[in-house]
């Protein structure tokens, strides 16, 4: 996704009254952290399901927050998304940069990358890839789920080879 | 000083305040000794009691909010120990029961045996308080409202005797009336 769309993502989120962004880095979405870094609403933490429960800690408050990550994060994550945030029926949106989409990509994302769709429906977490043409109906649909208490993932393929 | 009797005295203090406890016993016996729907038992996820306390203290300033955390749990998730230390929540008092074992699933050694958590939490911006008998306990709680957060205190604990029952509440119960609690 280019730069101008990460940076209108990070912004339509807000202004949809998203009042926390953590998680760990991916550099699928490095313009998406940077606007939210100017706007000094990230939490950067060490692991994902670190990110995930302070998430869960600030929606049990009632602050509705975003979670991002690489998929290999999610991959990490599957334990404390089923036992915490499936169990308890924790409203968060996911967003997961999704490395080795393509089979160019670098060697590391290979495998991981090919099980991703298989993970999402494995958990039963329902889930869009969004793009330059449907970010903004993909993040209405997510904030919609969860304001029907129901988490939603949103995904951003990695479509460049560097 | 096993768990139990730890916490039976660390409830005289903590009072109708915010817990987040970590899974397994810890949980078992808060649910046991002092069972209240401000307490959010933490039934799965080891590790993230830290997190979601940190979560909850930052959204809620003006709460003074407990987590209850086992040596085991802790050794889980060391990174929070650097998010909670830069975050630095005045508000947080993270109490670890350390028996330097993984007791709920059959007694094995934990770390803590031979690292001191102490030391890991002032190398993290934490205020560090250590105890091994109640009345220690009953002192640093007495001095602890001029003290401003992250505080950590350590409890030393042996293997207990008992076991408590399970948590009662389902964890949809437990996340409507822990909600409730917050917004009063």
């Amino acid at each position: 996704m280019k730069e101008i769309f990460q940076r209108k993502l990070f912004d339509y989120l807000l202004s949809k009254n998203i009042e926390n962004f953590i998680g760990v880095p991916d550099s699928t979405m490095k313009y998406f952290i940077d606007q939210g870094l100017k706007n000094n609403k990230i939490i950067v933490t060490t692991r994902e399901e670190e990110a995930i429960g302070i998430g869960v800690g600030m929606i049990l408050s009632g602050s509705p927050s975003t979670i991002f990550m690489q998929n290999a994060g999610f991959a990490n994550s599957i334990s404390t998304i089923s036992s915490l945030v499936q169990l308890y029926e924790i409203p968060m949106i996911f967003l997961i940069g999704w490395r080795g989409y393509k089979s160019t990509d670098a060697p590391e994302h290979i495998q991981i990358g090919k099980i991703q769709p298989n993970l999402l429906s494995s958990l039963d977490l329902k889930s869009r890839v969004i793009h330059e043409k449907n970010w903004k109906s993909g993040c209405d649909w997510a904030i919609h789920r969860m304001k029907n208490k129901k988490p939603a993932v949103l995904v951003i393929r990695r479509m460049k080879d560097e | 000083m096993n768990r139990i009797n730890a916490m039976q005295e660390i409830v005289k203090y903590t009072k109708n305040s915010i817990i987040i406890s970590a899974n397994g016993f810890i949980s078992r016996d808060l649910h046991f000794l002092n069972e209240k729907n401000s307490n959010f038992y933490m039934i799965g996820s080891m590790g993230l009691a830290s997190s979601i306390g940190l979560g909850v203290a930052l959204k809620n300033p003006k709460k003074r909010i407990f987590v209850f955390d086992g040596d085991g749990n802790i050794l889980m998730n060391l990174g929070s120990l650097t998010t909670i230390g830069s975050q630095k929540p005045k508000n947080l008092i993270h109490v670890i029961f350390d028996n330097s074992i993984h007791e709920s699933t059959g007694g094995q050694p934990t770390n803590s045996k031979n690292i001191k958590i102490q030391n890991l939490a002032k190398a993290c911006n934490y205020k560090v308080f250590f105890a091994k008998t109640e009345n220690k306990i009953k002192t640093i709680f007495q001095s602890l409202k001029h003290t401003a957060g992250p505080v950590m205190i350590v409890v030393q604990i042996t293997k207990s005797d008992n076991i408590s029952p399970r948590v009662e509440p389902t964890p949809i119960e437990i996340r409507n009336r822990f909600m409730m609690s917050l917004k009063r």
